[in-house]
């Protein structure tokens, strides 16, 4: 009997991306991001003489970086980036929560989730120096303290000061904040709400025993898409910091401009190492959340 | 299967009264006009199919959805109408199940004594003893994804029991369970209710379902009551032609009354006379036009004088159809009447092309024609 030709079958994965496809993203991400990462932490492992690396292991730069005064920036920058985060919390939760649950109107819900996408369209620093007018000597703010009699001279720390900072970093990461809160609501079935409901709970016992529990992964997603990239945001503190409030990212700015290379790679991988340490810290705390919810 | 007379017969006090009650969405009615009490330790259940208003009238009975407008809304003699879901002593066990995911089964028992701040060795204490209750002795520390759908619903149970509420109610919770797990939990349900004596508010759009657990049954249409009664009363007397179709009377014929003789009501089917008995609520007159119906399973084949005496029903028929089912023969027979429609028992070896059938006039009911 004639044999037909069996046609020749591979695996292929469910993706459709064949072992070639992988090394090629494999290959691009390595020399894209690994290989720059790499030399950054060579980098900070060498010494500058008259402009010229000194191919020789050495800690200088990680001693000059403590001795330079740069760990009170790091204390600052953490700690703007903590309070605008717990604001962000403060205002982002109960705002999810009635978007995703309080509100049953579509055209609501859409104007909304567009009114939180279209300052994306503008650039950060447009958005940021419209405070500049705001919250100068001459702004409505201080013109409207002066006139109801509350102080008689202007407030000269409402500008140029880490409370312009906060106040400038609140909006951009507001939606970073609400966009993963708003979808671990979502989710979260009726059901359930009108059960705790029935059982007696009021809403503040359901808000504590079973929203919050059951939308922590959207905390921690929320968590990660603002306090990190915040540590690395050098534009509103410049701007609105005007040269008093100076941040990690601004420091690593001002290294390179003055080209001390190798300090300024000892402060990026510094930077990196406090954001990997919190991603982490924050994955072990809710991959052990998520464990006993569902085991 | 259960029979009534071993259903225990509920106290004559009302333990839930509504009167008057209307609930609109918008511009859509959903409830118009209902009036219900349930005694105490009853079994009731509300009977309809989806978009009926049985789930909203549930609700509104649980507090989750507040009524448009109600005359009188009592629980247990207290005035209820506005009193949200978290302060009625009545706990639902939804279609769902409505469990905690992020907690254990123990933990989902416990959520209402948890709101209620009853210490922790307590309620895990009773939360146990309501767990061996529903016989899931030790699911204690169970996540609930491990569950099967069975065993979900008797933790759904438990949560509500545990609270001892004044009335439990069940938004179609068999509704999600295979045919034989439903037939289990049916007989559960009513040994769990006859054991603990609590008031079983039932919702479901499965007339076997009503038939085989309730002490009454409200049934509902287009959100109104359109007949209420024992199960007997609604599987044998409809009183209107929703609730003879809803109920399964599979052979309804439009018709005129001919003559009245006390309950028993004359009629005429295309020029044929037949007999029944009048269940509507409004007095008949002769000439009205009127619905006549009779269960498929109530026709029986004449043989030699008939067996159902002088006075029955009797047509010869024609063979038009018939559909072999296991237990039972479904015959479809062209007669005098009509189209008349035979669910046959015993008789499906002998059948010829042409016979007589006949049932019963008190098996017959003659109802209003809308």
């Amino acid at each position: 009997m004639a044999t037909a030709s069996v046609p020749f079958t591979r695996f292929i994965s469910p993706s459709g991306v064949g072992p070639l496809g992988v090394s090629a993203v494999l290959g691009a991400w390595t020399l894209i991001v690994i290989l720059p990462l790499l030399g950054l932490v060579l980098w900070s492992f060498l010494k500058l003489e008259n402009f010229q690396l000194v191919w020789e292991p050495t800690l200088q730069a990680y001693r000059d970086l403590l001795s330079s005064g740069r760990w009170e920036v790091t204390v600052r920058t953490l700690r703007i980036a903590a309070i605008v985060t717990l604001i962000e919390l403060a205002l982002a939760v109960p705002f999810a929560v009635w978007l995703a649950k309080g509100t049953r109107s579509v055209p609501v819900k859409v104007i909304t989730l567009a009114a939180l996408t279209i300052p994306f369209f503008l650039s950060l620093s447009a958005r940021t120096i419209v405070w500049r007018a705001v919250l100068g000597l001459n702004g409505p703010i201080n013109s409207a303290l002066m006139s109801l009699g509350l102080i008689d001279q202007p407030l000269d720390w409402l500008l140029f000061s880490e409370f312009a900072v906060i106040v400038g970093l609140i909006g951009p990461y507001f939606p970073p904040m609400v966009f993963p809160l708003y979808l671990a609501v979502t989710l979260i079935g009726d059901e359930l709400l009108a059960a705790s409901k029935d059982l007696g709970a009021s809403p503040a016992f359901t808000f504590r025993h079973v929203i919050l529990p059951l939308a922590l992964p959207g905390l921690g997603a929320g968590f990660i898409f603002t306090f990190i990239p915040m540590i690395g945001d050098p534009v509103v503190p410049e701007l609105l910091g005007g040269g008093q409030v100076v941040v990690l990212a601004s420091s690593v700015k001002s290294l390179l401009q003055v080209l001390n290379y190798t300090v300024a790679a000892a402060l990026s991988v510094f930077m990196l190492a406090i954001m990997v340490g919190l991603a982490a810290i924050l994955a072990l705390v809710l991959r052990g959340r998520v464990r006993r919810q569902s085991t | 299967m259960t029979e009534t007379s071993e259903k225990p017969a509920p106290a004559s006090e009302d333990i839930l009264a509504i009167e008057h009650l209307h609930h609109r969405y918008g511009n859509v009615t959903a409830l118009k006009d209902v009036s219900l009490t349930v005694g105490r330790g009853e079994f009731l259940t509300l009977l309809g199919s989806s978009g009926s208003g049985k789930s909203t009238l549930l609700r509104m009975i649980a507090g989750l959805e507040m009524p448009t407008s109600v005359g009188i809304f009592t629980l247990e003699g207290r005035p209820m109408a506005q009193v949200p879901a978290n302060h009625r002593n009545v706990s639902t066990v939804f279609q769902h199940y409505g469990l905690f995911p992020h907690l254990s089964v123990g933990q989902n028992v416990e959520y209402g004594l948890h709101v209620r701040k009853v210490p922790v060795p307590e309620r895990r204490r009773q939360a146990e003893e309501m767990l061996r209750l529903v016989k899931l002795d030790d699911m204690y520390g169970r996540p609930i994804h491990a569950l099967s759908g069975g065993q979900r619903q008797r933790v759904a149970l438990a949560r509500s029991l545990v609270l001892k509420p004044a009335i439990l109610l069940l938004d179609e919770p068999l509704g999600a369970l295979d045919e034989k797990l439903r037939l289990e939990m049916q007989i559960e349900l009513l040994s769990l209710h006859r054991t603990l004596g609590m008031t079983f508010v039932y919702v479901t759009h499965s007339q076997e379902e009503a038939l085989t657990m309730s002490h009454r049954i409200l049934l509902m249409s287009n959100g109104e009551i359109v007949q209420e009664g024992r199960p007997e009363d609604l599987f044998d007397r409809p009183n209107n032609r929703f609730a003879a179709e809803f109920m399964g009377m599979e052979n309804i014929f439009t018709a005129k009354i001919t003559g009245i003789d006390g309950g028993m009501i004359s009629v005429t089917v295309n020029g044929a006379l037949l007999r029944g008995l009048w269940t509507g609520k409004a007095q008949p007159r002769i000439g009205d036009p009127v619905a006549v119906a009779f269960r498929s399973e109530k026709v029986k084949l004449v043989r030699d004088k008939g067996a159902l005496g002088g006075d029955a029903n009797r047509f010869e028929a024609t063979l038009k159809s018939r559909v072999y089912k296991g237990k039972y023969l479904d015959v479809v027979a062209a007669s005098a009447l009509g189209d008349v429609r035979l669910r046959l028992w015993d008789d499906h070896v002998v059948l010829s092309d042409q016979f007589k059938i006949e049932w019963r006039p008190t098996n017959t009911v003659v109802i209003p024609i809308d």
